[in-house]
Order: C-alpha cells, then structure tokens, then sequence
C-alpha cells in the first residue's frame, strides 16, 4: 500500500479521534461511582456513631447492605457496556480473605469495641483493594496503603477523636480517589 | 519494517481498531455501545466487524445478560499487534527521518 503524508496524516488524526472517544468512555466505568458511594456511606457510619452512639453503630450492618447492593447495581449496569470477564483465582483469593477474616476474631476471642469493630472490618476491606489493585488497577493498591495507615493511626492515636477521623480521613480519601480516577486517572 | 495493513487501513475499521486498542488486555465492550461511541450503524459496525474478526485481529463473544443477548467485542493480542505496526507504519511516512 503506497500513501501520502496528507493521507497518513489523516488517518492518524482518525484514530486520534477514536482513542479520545474510548478513553472518555473508559473514564466512566471506573470505580468513582463505587468510591463516591462508599465514601457517603463511611461518613454516614461515622456520624451516626459519634451523635448516636451504639443506637447508630447497630444501623451499621444496614448501611453496609445498601451499599452491597448499590455495588452490585452499578457493576451490573456498567458490565453490560465494558466488562473484563470475571478471573475466577480472584474471586477466590477474596473468597478466603473474607473467610479468615471472619475466623480471626472468633479464634482470638478478642473483645471489641465499636471503633475497633469498625477499624478491623475498614482493614479486611482495604486488603481486598489492595488485592484488587495488585491484580487489576493500581490506584485501588495506592487507596488501601494509604486507607490502611489512617485507620490505624486513627484507632491509635486518636481514640477521643476516632469517628470524626474516620469521617474525615476514611470517607474523605474514598471520595477525593473518585474524583480523582473520573478525572486524571489515564 | 513496519508495514500498513489493509484489513485496518479501512476508515471505519480504523476508528474501530483505535477504540478497542485502548482497552485494557482482556476487556471487551458492548456492541451497542461501541456502535453509539463511534456513531456507526448495527449493519455498517457487524460488517467491518465480521472483516477484522476473519483477520483474527479481534474476538467476539455472544452472551445473554438478564436474558437479553448482548455481543461483546475484545481486541485480541494479534489485533493489538497489527495495529501497533500499523500505526508505527503511518507515523514513518510522516516522518520518515525515523526510520532506521
């Protein structure tokens, strides 16, 4: 095939075009929506626990399920436009992280209170993002390294202040990434 | 040397191997949706498409989701190939100081 530069030029300019158009619709199916969600959710937890104490705590489990189900929404409805066919070793490497962190606290016996309740199910939860994060998007590895440290440092070292933090560094940073990964993110 | 293809250099195969190009390795997209993203028509989008599967450059899989048939559209690693040597091929007309 023998081309022009004029011509060459254009269809470079044509893919151009068609890259752009992909990468602003990739750009929507990142997990913002996701964050955005869990971020509102984790605020919500922690405000309910700092104004209302164990009546707000035992709302906890429900806030918990509406986002699960918010979660399976939003996958469903993006999967049926872009979708990365489901790696089964995943599912089960997350499978026995949920299973031993279900066993842990019953082979400890170790008794809790609500922030520390709160701060192990936060960690369990940043493992299977950095999990997911190793296997498929970094920022998810980035988000559950940083989330990891200020849950602990939170739980530590500021237990007088623990729920505002968690607020405020817990649900902040899941929000900031959001927007974070719909707008920079490559 | 990288050469141009001609199953690629047609225009709407273009625009179709540069949007699945930009996919990461094992994702795939909808046909609808890719046919609403590059403003084709289901014939136009299925015929272009028949072309580059014959080519071996992309896989499609036909599924039901909530028991409505759905076609998602993956390059495949042969596809991303010929597509990089094409675009390495158009690029050193343009400017052929690179070739080497």
């Amino acid at each position: 095939m023998q081309l022009s530069s004029e011509e060459a030029a254009r269809a470079l300019a044509a893919i151009q075009t068609s890259r752009d158009a992909m990468r602003s619709a990739i750009r929507a199916h990142r997990g913002h929506y996701h964050l955005w969600m869990w971020g509102l959710i984790w605020i919500a937890m922690a405000m309910l626990a700092e104004f209302r104490g164990p009546a707000g705590v035992r709302l906890f489990p429900w806030l918990s399920l509406g986002g699960v189900a918010g979660s399976f929404v939003l996958g469903f409805i993006q999967g049926s436009q872009i979708r990365m066919p489901v790696d089964k070793r995943f599912l089960g490497v997350l499978a026995a992280v949920i299973f031993f962190a279900a066993l842990w606290p019953l082979v400890l016996r170790a008794p809790a209170d609500n922030q520390a309740i709160f701060a192990y199910l936060g960690l369990v939860v940043m493992l299977c993002y950095i999990i997911a994060g190793i296997w498929f998007d970094t920022y998810l590895l980035w988000l559950g390294l940083v989330m990891t440290a200020l849950i602990l440092v939170g739980l530590f070292c500021f237990t007088g202040i623990f729920w505002w933090w968690i607020a405020v560094f817990g649900g902040g940073p899941l929000i900031a990434t959001g927007f974070y990964v719909r707008y920079f993110w490559q | 040397m990288p050469e141009l293809d001609p199953v690629i250099h047609q225009p709407v195969r273009l625009q179709i191997m540069a949007a699945l190009s930009h996919l990461a390795p094992r994702e795939q997209v909808d046909f609808t949706y890719l046919k609403t993203k590059l403003a084709l028509t289901d014939g136009n989008l299925g015929a272009h498409l028949a072309t580059i599967e014959q080519a071996g450059y992309i896989a499609i899989e036909k599924t039901f989701i909530a028991r409505k048939p759905k076609t998602f559209v993956a390059l495949t690693a042969a596809g991303r190939r010929a597509f990089a040597e094409h675009v390495a091929a158009l690029t050193l007309i343009l400017h052929p100081q690179h070739r080497s």
